[in-house]
């Protein structure tokens, strides 16, 4: 489904991602984790598409289109979706008529129907019960005055309603209470099929005891240092990453 | 240039000397100063910093012409009616009252309001509009005032009694209708609003069939001690048309003044308000938007004289520029020493969608009083690039990201007005001049 060969990136002429694979299959979660600064929200956002990026080299192919060089609307429509890790506020713009808006985009794309307003209320409903999130939230802009847990579960409730084929979650359990981060993870499980992937960045081995990973890689200075199963996680939780680190300069 | 100049103030000169002087609206004893300036017919310049950014070039180079009765078809009229159906319509066309397009204008009715022509005024009513207007000092006191007390002959004195609740909203319509010049009109209103009565007030300046007009409109206010009136202001003339008004509003003790003011047509509109404080405990709350296409000017200025202590005032104006337009803000806020307990705000952003598009921007404040709370700033920018890609990461064109960032910028101000059918007049026609804008950006 997303094939990234030696991917290279670069900010400013800085460059982040420094050579980056990642191959990710229908039905899989894999989970990204790494030091502050490694690259993980870079990767996140050249996989959606943001302004700012140089791609150096590399590549990266979803669904076997190439993926650099679409406008990031189109690798929504196409079933992309990107949890971000600050997610922000947009004033006078209406949560719900937004997500209302979003949601027939990417159905005129699949050539599905519009949802009208009564259809689209039962749906996010619905999926709000999925999230626990309080309704007057819907009313109000997006994101604007929102908790940062309120928030995240904003950004959980879009990928509910947006059932994207893949989504990547950037630091979605950052700022989540213990309960809130299980409700979060509810949501993933519940949402996830054998036909959809879940990437997830985190820094906490405890959200992976909720969304089971089947893949877990260490992002380091731009390049993917190791990937194991979920024990690696509970490994890295243990040890930190200099163990590696050490590893991967020496082989420098 | 000097000769061309003198074309309006040439024009103005017979005005002044015309033979049907019993026309006028006011009496000839406030019109006398007035006549004065005219006479001695300094316009301002680019060198007088209340009109440094206000080109005046094209109202000068051009003699209006007053409008013969224009017949218009009535089914025309609707839609301007639309933003508030059920209100009090007073049409005015090419600066003169319509019977035809009006509702009834009657003495006194149950809700306490009057409204009587100005140019029939007589008695005691006519004492308290003129006594409004000599107490109305504009701290910018330009010609074009004086080319509406001078030498208006139409205008409407509304007034409401004591302790009411006025329940129709009153709309003052100006049309002006196609012609092959300018058709003038410098109208004068004054409103008073007695002690603990309320009203609304939209006053609207539109063309018929993209017609030619040069409005000079002032407009007098008095809001009595407790007493509140919303004054709503859309100018939506054609880009042929220019605007240079001028509003003056007094505040008494614990008067409660709220303006909304939305700049979406003409070639070039320069409206001043100023509001006065004259007790203590008023409040004022100011809001405005200008949205210029094309090479449209528009230009706002306010002037918040804070001199009685615990009034507060809040003024949030909001301007977005397409294609090579310009927009002008230019806010004062006095707080002169008696002024204790002064709550003062002051805000100017501006939403810049072309390169060539520009914004002046001057928020000021003058502080006399020691213990008070004042703050004011202004920002001139792009669209938030951040809030764009989060739309276009859930499936929104970037186009129609704009279009929605935009929106959402005006509509931080529309959804203040709480008249329902108000706002989606406003907002439906920011959206449709917002369509075009960013059709031309794509
Ligand atoms: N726009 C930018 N300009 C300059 N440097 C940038 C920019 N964006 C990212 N960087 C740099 O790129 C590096 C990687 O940043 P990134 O946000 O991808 O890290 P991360 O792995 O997500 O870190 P964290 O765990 O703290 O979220 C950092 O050194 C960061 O400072
Ligand atoms: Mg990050």
């Amino acid at each position: 489904m997303l094939s990234i060969k030696n991917l290279q990136v670069s900010v400013e002429d800085k460059p982040i991602l420094r050579g980056l694979n990642l191959e990710v299959n229908p039905g899989e979660i894999h989970a990204i984790m790494g030091p502050n600064g490694s690259g993980k929200s870079t990767l996140a956002h050249v996989l959606a598409g943001r302004e700012g990026y140089r791609i150096d080299g590399g590549s990266a192919y979803y669904k076997g289109i190439n993926l650099l060089e679409l406008a990031p609307e189109i690798r929504a429509r196409e079933g992309m979706f990107l949890a971000f890790q600050y997610p922000i506020e947009i004033p006078g713009v209406n949560n719900t008529s937004f997500l209302k808006k979003a949601l027939n985009e990417i159905r005129k794309h699949r050539g599905e129907e519009e949802l009208d307003a009564i259809d689209f209320l039962d749906l996010i409903k619905k999926q709000m019960k999925l999230v626990e999130m309080k309704e007057d939230l819907l009313k109000r802009p997006v994101n604007q005055g929102f908790s940062g847990g309120e928030k995240k579960r904003n950004e959980i409730l879009q990928m509910a309603v947006l059932n994207p084929l893949l989504a990547i979650l950037d630091e979605t359990d950052s700022g989540l209470d213990i309960d809130a981060l299980r409700i979060v993870a509810g949501g993933v499980n519940k949402l996830r099929t054998k036909d959809n992937a879940f990437v997830v960045i985190t820094h906490y081995q405890r959200l992976l005891d909720y969304i089971v990973p089947d893949f877990v890689h260490v992002l380091s200075n731009g390049q993917i240092i190791k990937s194991g199963n979920k024990d690696l996680a509970l490994e890295l939780e243990e040890r930190g990453y200099d163990w590696l680190l050490d590893k991967a300069e020496t082989r420098d | 240039m000097e000769s061309s100049q003198n074309q309006f103030s040439e024009w103005l000169n017979k005005q002044i000397h015309s033979s049907n002087s019993g026309a006028f609206a006011l009496s000839p004893e406030l019109r006398a100063t007035s006549l004065s300036v005219l006479d001695a017919g300094v316009f301002p310049n680019r060198k007088n910093e209340e009109w440094r950014y206000t080109p005046l070039r094209e109202i000068l180079s051009q003699s209006p012409v007053l409008a013969d009765k224009t017949q218009i078809n009535p089914a025309l009229i609707a839609a301007f009616k639309e933003a508030v159906p059920n209100a009090l319509h007073l049409v005015f066309v090419d600066g003169e009252f319509s019977n035809e397009f009006s509702g009834s204008i009657s003495a006194l009715d149950k809700t306490g309001l009057t409204i009587e022509h100005i140019s029939t005024l007589h008695g005691e009513s006519r004492k308290r509009a003129e006594d409004t207007i000599r107490q109305s000092s504009l701290s910018d006191d330009n010609i074009f005032q004086h080319i509406s007390l001078g030498l208006s002959r139409s205008g409407l004195f509304i007034e409401i009694q004591k302790n009411h609740e006025v329940d129709r909203i009153v709309h003052i319509l100006h049309l002006s209708t196609k012609s092959e010049s300018r058709n003038f009109s410098n109208p004068v209103h004054v409103v008073r609003v007695s002690e603990n009565s309320h009203m609304q007030l939209l006053e609207q300046y539109a063309s018929i069939d993209a017609g030619k007009a040069l409005s000079v409109p002032a407009v007098y206010i008095e809001v009595a001690d407790g007493a509140g009136l919303d004054h709503f202001k859309i100018g939506l003339e054609s880009n042929q048309s220019d605007h240079v008004s001028n509003t003056v509003v007094q505040v008494a003790s614990s008067g409660v003044y709220k303006s909304h003011q939305y700049l979406l047509g003409s070639r070039l509109t320069r409206a001043n308000l100023e509001v006065i404080f004259s007790g203590a405990g008023a409040q004022a709350s100011l809001r405005g938007i200008y949205l210029g296409n094309a090479d449209q000017h528009l230009d706002i200025r306010t002037f918040m004289d804070h001199a009685f202590p615990h009034c507060s005032s809040d003024q949030h104006f909001r301007g977005i520029m397409n294609d090579q337009s310009r927009g002008v803000f230019n806010g004062m806020v006095l707080v002169r020493r008696d002024a204790q307990k002064t709550d003062a705000l002051q805000s100017n952003k501006n939403l810049l969608l072309s390169r060539e598009a520009r914004v002046d921007t001057k928020p000021q404040l003058e502080i006399y009083a020691d213990d008070v709370k004042c703050a004011h700033g202004a920002t001139v920018g792009e669209l938030d690039k951040d809030a764009l890609f989060y739309l276009q990461s859930r499936g929104i064109e970037k186009a129609e990201a704009k279009l929605m960032l935009t929106r959402a910028f005006a509509a931080e101000i529309t959804q203040e007005i709480e008249i329902e059918t108000l706002r989606s007049y406003v907002q439906d026609r920011i959206s449709n001049l917002l369509d075009g804008v960013h059709a031309s950006n794509v």
